[in-house]
Parts: structure tokens; sequence; C-alpha cells
């Protein structure tokens, strides 16, 4: 195909330049804060060099928040693979009431993440929650427990919650990539014999290659950015157990007024989400057809 | 034959049922539980229908809190980025799908990483940076910040739009000697329309739904949107329950009536045309 490389850039450069602005000079911003010691905004510090980094990357806090974050994005691809399929591969068959549901399901993901906060305090509540109530009353629990109470109950529980909110929408990007495939394919495995569980190992997953990589590759960004879920139900506790990286920057930031250290913790993580991105895109990118 | 139909059958049976109690029940939850007297709220033994039937919480909110404030604000944000955001993705994804330039695979990957990259990464250099150029407390703050979230996704899910419409239309609106101008607003905008209207409820949403800028940028009350204004109830010690839920019902009025107009395109653009 013919280039256009002048009028290409003339429509693309207007985003480029908005997204280029807001993004490099902070990232550049923030470089140049790693580097000194300021605490509180506004005022000046000393130029320490790169013994930001060093400190804090030799840090617990640091350590713990990084596993944390990968815990994090584990617990979430997991659930909300499962989660996503189920509801795709649901939407797919045909049955009556499908296009209400295949409409409104996403609905978790259109209200704000605060409502989403609301509604899960609500239903988890300890004392007067109704999954507390269902729970004990199905005979699973002996007594109201505490979703946010211990470590492991309140990671799990954020992780449900923070997946219940995107599962939908990933679901929808599955099943664009499920209506792209040949129906014929199916037709013709049939007649072979294949069940549909061999059609979904041999047909379906594979043919996803390409909206799987762009999953991988956003979902696993996306997971890794979440903050007021946690921030607004647990504020990263108890004990830590639920501070992510994100978290830890926003606390080191905004609640202990380490400026220079929070700068320093968004230029590490960055490179760290760099990193991961081109290597996935490296390796997993789809080949182009055309 | 039979017996794997009635598996299957089953299956979906069982899904279906898990997806309405898991992503439909909760909204019937908080809806019904938001009517109800602030005892039954807390009350420790729950019942699924309602025994109670009050507007006390919705009276409370519409006319004795802040949520028109807080309610013009974030209408103001969202429609203000989606627009901006609209017109410079339209922009971007007709370059990057018709016109092929040096470095259009490198534009489009890097607006896929940029999609998921900004975040909390970004909040300390951008408030300082905002605090220089004195743009702390004001809307443009939220707008700007709105739109770096919104654009790359709108992009990606635009180019996919685009790829629909048949390059033959195109080339032979230009053989009659039609401009690029002309063959932009006349057809290839129309002809997208769908497509720029699931993309623009997207850019709504992302704004709408934005909590953790606008946490930060914004400290004046009258400026805050129903997100920061709601998360300010739930980070009480003594919850107000009824406040709380019909505040948060009323929040997800605005997007679920945008929704009901436009989201079956949303739904099918995704489903149908994008990512490909």
């Amino acid at each position: 195909m013919k280039k256009n490389n002048i009028e290409g850039w003339l429509f693309v450069s207007p985003l480029v330049i908005w997204i280029c602005l807001i993004i490099l000079v902070p990232i550049y911003i923030a470089f140049e804060l790693s580097l000194f010691n300021v605490k509180i905004i506004g005022t000046s510090g000393k130029f320490v060099g790169i013994d930001n980094y060093i400190k804090l990357i030799s840090k617990s806090k640091f350590l713990n928040a990084s596993l944390n974050s990968l815990y994090w994005i584990i617990g979430n691809a997991i659930c909300q693979t499962f989660f996503a399929f189920t509801i795709a591969l649901t939407i797919n068959y045909k049955f009556p009431g499908k296009k209400i549901i295949a409409n409104w399901i996403i609905l978790s993901f259109i209200i704000p993440t605060v409502v989403v906060v609301v509604i899960w305090k609500l239903m988890l509540s300890s004392s007067s929650g109704v999954i507390n109530s269902v729970l004990i009353d199905i005979g699973l629990l002996d007594e109201a427990t505490g979703f946010f109470s211990s470590p492991n109950k309140a990671f799990i529980s954020l992780v449900l919650i923070n997946s219940w909110r995107w599962s939908p929408f990933l679901a929808l990007i599955i099943l664009s990539g499920l209506n792209s495939i040949n129906r014929e394919m199916y037709d013709a495995s049939k007649v072979d014999g294949a069940n549909f569980i061999q059609q979904f190992f041999f047909i379906t997953f594979p043919n996803l290659k390409s909206v799987l990589f762009v999953l991988g590759l956003v979902g696993t960004l996306l997971s890794f950015n979440i903050f007021d879920i946690i921030w607004l139900i647990t504020k990263g506790g108890p004990s830590s157990a639920t501070t992510t990286l994100p978290l830890l920057i926003y606390e080191t930031a905004f609640t202990k007024f380490r400026i220079s250290h929070a700068a320093t913790l968004s230029i590490i993580t960055s490179f760290m989400l760099l990193f991961f991105s081109i290597i996935f895109i490296k390796s997993m990118a789809p080949k182009e057809d055309d | 034959m039979i017996k794997e139909n009635n598996i299957k059958f089953i299956f979906l049976g069982l899904s279906l049922l898990l997806i309405i109690l898991i992503f439909f029940f909760p909204f019937f939850w908080i809806i019904t539980s938001s009517l109800k007297s602030p005892e039954e709220i807390i009350a420790t033994s729950t019942t699924i229908i309602p025994r109670s039937f009050t507007l006390e919480h919705y009276n409370k909110i519409l006319f004795n809190s802040d949520f028109f404030i807080y309610l013009k604000n974030s209408l103001i944000v969202s429609f203000a980025s989606m627009i901006i955001s609209i017109i410079l993705s339209v922009s971007a994804a007709y370059g990057l799908h018709k016109l092929k330039f040096y470095g259009n695979k490198f534009v489009e990957y890097s607006l896929l990483v940029t999609y998921a990259f900004p975040g909390v990464i970004l909040l300390v250099p951008i408030y300082l940076l905002f605090a220089k150029v004195n743009l702390l407390n004001s809307y443009l703050a939220l707008i700007i910040v709105n739109v770096l979230f919104a654009t790359p996704f709108a992009v990606w899910m635009l180019k996919a739009f685009f790829k629909l419409i048949p390059n033959e239309i195109e080339e032979a609106a230009y053989i009659d000697g039609a401009s690029r101008y002309v063959v932009i607003s006349r057809i290839v905008i129309p002809l997208a329309a769908p497509g720029i209207a699931s993309v623009s409820i997207f850019c709504f949403i992302i704004s709408w739904t934005e909590y953790l800028f606008a946490s930060i940028l914004i400290s004046g009350d009258n400026l805050k949107t129903l997100p920061v204004g709601l998360a300010g109830i739930v980070g009480q010690y003594q919850i107000d329950w009824g406040f709380l839920l019909s505040g948060a019902v009323l929040a997800s009025l605005p997007v679920i009536i945008l929704f009901l107009f436009i989201g079956k395109y949303f739904v099918s653009g995704l489903t149908e045309g994008a990512i490909k």
C-alpha cells in the first residue's frame, strides 16, 4: 500500500501530542524528583542521586507491595478468565432473554467504582450482610464472618470484587472473538465426532489468539493499576496485606508526604510495566495477515 | 447425541443461574435496600423481599445534600471529556487505519500500552505539574486526565469500526472528485456512526467513574464529582447506609439512562466489530 507519511501523522498527531505531554512531562518531573530528597509538596530538597532507588528497593515494604501486586495480577487473571469465559460462552448460545442479559451484563462495568464498593461493602458486611446470612442459612458458616478482617480473606474478597467489575467487559471482547470464528469449523468438527469440550480447546481457544493477546496485555496492566476498589474498602490493610504498588505510591505521597520517595516508586514501577509490555508484545503479538 | 445436548442444557442453565445471581442480584439488592427503613438495612436477619418502604433517603439526598452540585460537576467534566476524546480519537483512528504511514504500528502498540499505563504512576507528577501551571481545582484538570485515559482504547475500537467500511465506497467518492474532508464527514463518519456512538459511551463511562485523580486534583467542595462525594460518605466512621445507598443508585442513574438509549450499539459494537 502507498505510504501517506505526512497526512497520516497529521491525523494522528493531535492525540499523540496530547498523550505525550500528559505522560512524558510528568514522567520527567517524577524522574527529576526521584534524584532529590523532597518531602512535602512545594518544598525543595537536597540532591541525593540514586540514593532513593537504593534505599527503596531494599525496603521490605516495597518487596511486600511488589509481591502483593504480583498475587493481585495472577488472582485477577484466573478469576476474570473464568468469569469472562463463562459469560461469553453462555451468551453465545441462543436462549429466551438472551438480548437483555447480553446488553445489561455490563452494568457492573458502567457504574462508578465507588458504587461497586458500596454494593459489596453492604453485601459483605459482617453484621448485616446478605452474603453472611445466606451462607449461615445454607450451613456453610456457623457464624457471621468479617470478609475484610483477616489478610487472606480481605485479599481474596477484593480480587473477587474487582473481577466482578471487569469480567463482563472482558466477556464482550471475548465474544467479539467468538463471533469472528467461522461457524463451518464447528459443523465440520461435529461431523468428525468432536464434542463441545473438544471444540472449545481445539477450535474456540486457538482462534481467539489475537483477542487474548490484547486482553493479556491490557488486562494485566489494568489490573495492576487498580487503586480505588482496594483503597476505599481496606485502605491496604489489614497489616498491609492488600497494599499493592499503586497503594504504596499513594500512601507514600499523600499520607506520609514523602514526595521524592513516591516519585522514585513511580519510576521503578513504570520500568517494570514497560519491561513487561515489551516482552509481552515481542513474544506474543499475533502475526499480521493484512 | 441426546446425551450431549442434555449436558449442554444443564451447563447452560447452571451458568445462566450463576450469572444472574452474581451479576444482577446485587443491583436488585442495593435498589431495594435503598428503599428500606434504616433499621431494616442494618438488621441482622436479612429478608430477600423488603418489609418496609420509604423514600426518606432519596428525600434527604436530593433536598438536603450537595448532590446536585456534584451531579453538575460530573456532567460537565464527563461531557467535555467525551467530546474532546471523540474528536481526537476519530482523527487518530482514521489516520492509523486508512493512511499507512511510517511508524503506524509503533503508534498503535504504544496506544494500547498507554491505555493501561497511566493511573497511579502518573498521580504524583501530574499533581505537581498541574500545581505548577495553576490547573489544580479546575474542570480542565480532570478533563485533560480523562481524555488521556479514554482515548487509547477509543482509537482501538474506532479502528475496528473503520475497517468495516468498504474501501470501494471511499475510492468511488475520490474518483468523483471528493476531497478528503468531504469523504470523512459525508461517508466515513455517517457509516461509522454506531461505532462512534458506542465509543462515546465508553469515553463517558471512563470519565463518569473516575475517582483517583478527581479526589486528588480537586479539593474545593463546589467542584467535587459524584464519585468523590460518595466516597466521602463511605469513609465516615458511622455509615448512614440509607443515605449512601440512595446516593449510589442516583450516581449510577445517568450512565444507566444513557446506556438505555445507546447501550445496544455499545454492546453490539464491542461484540461484532471491535478487535480483530
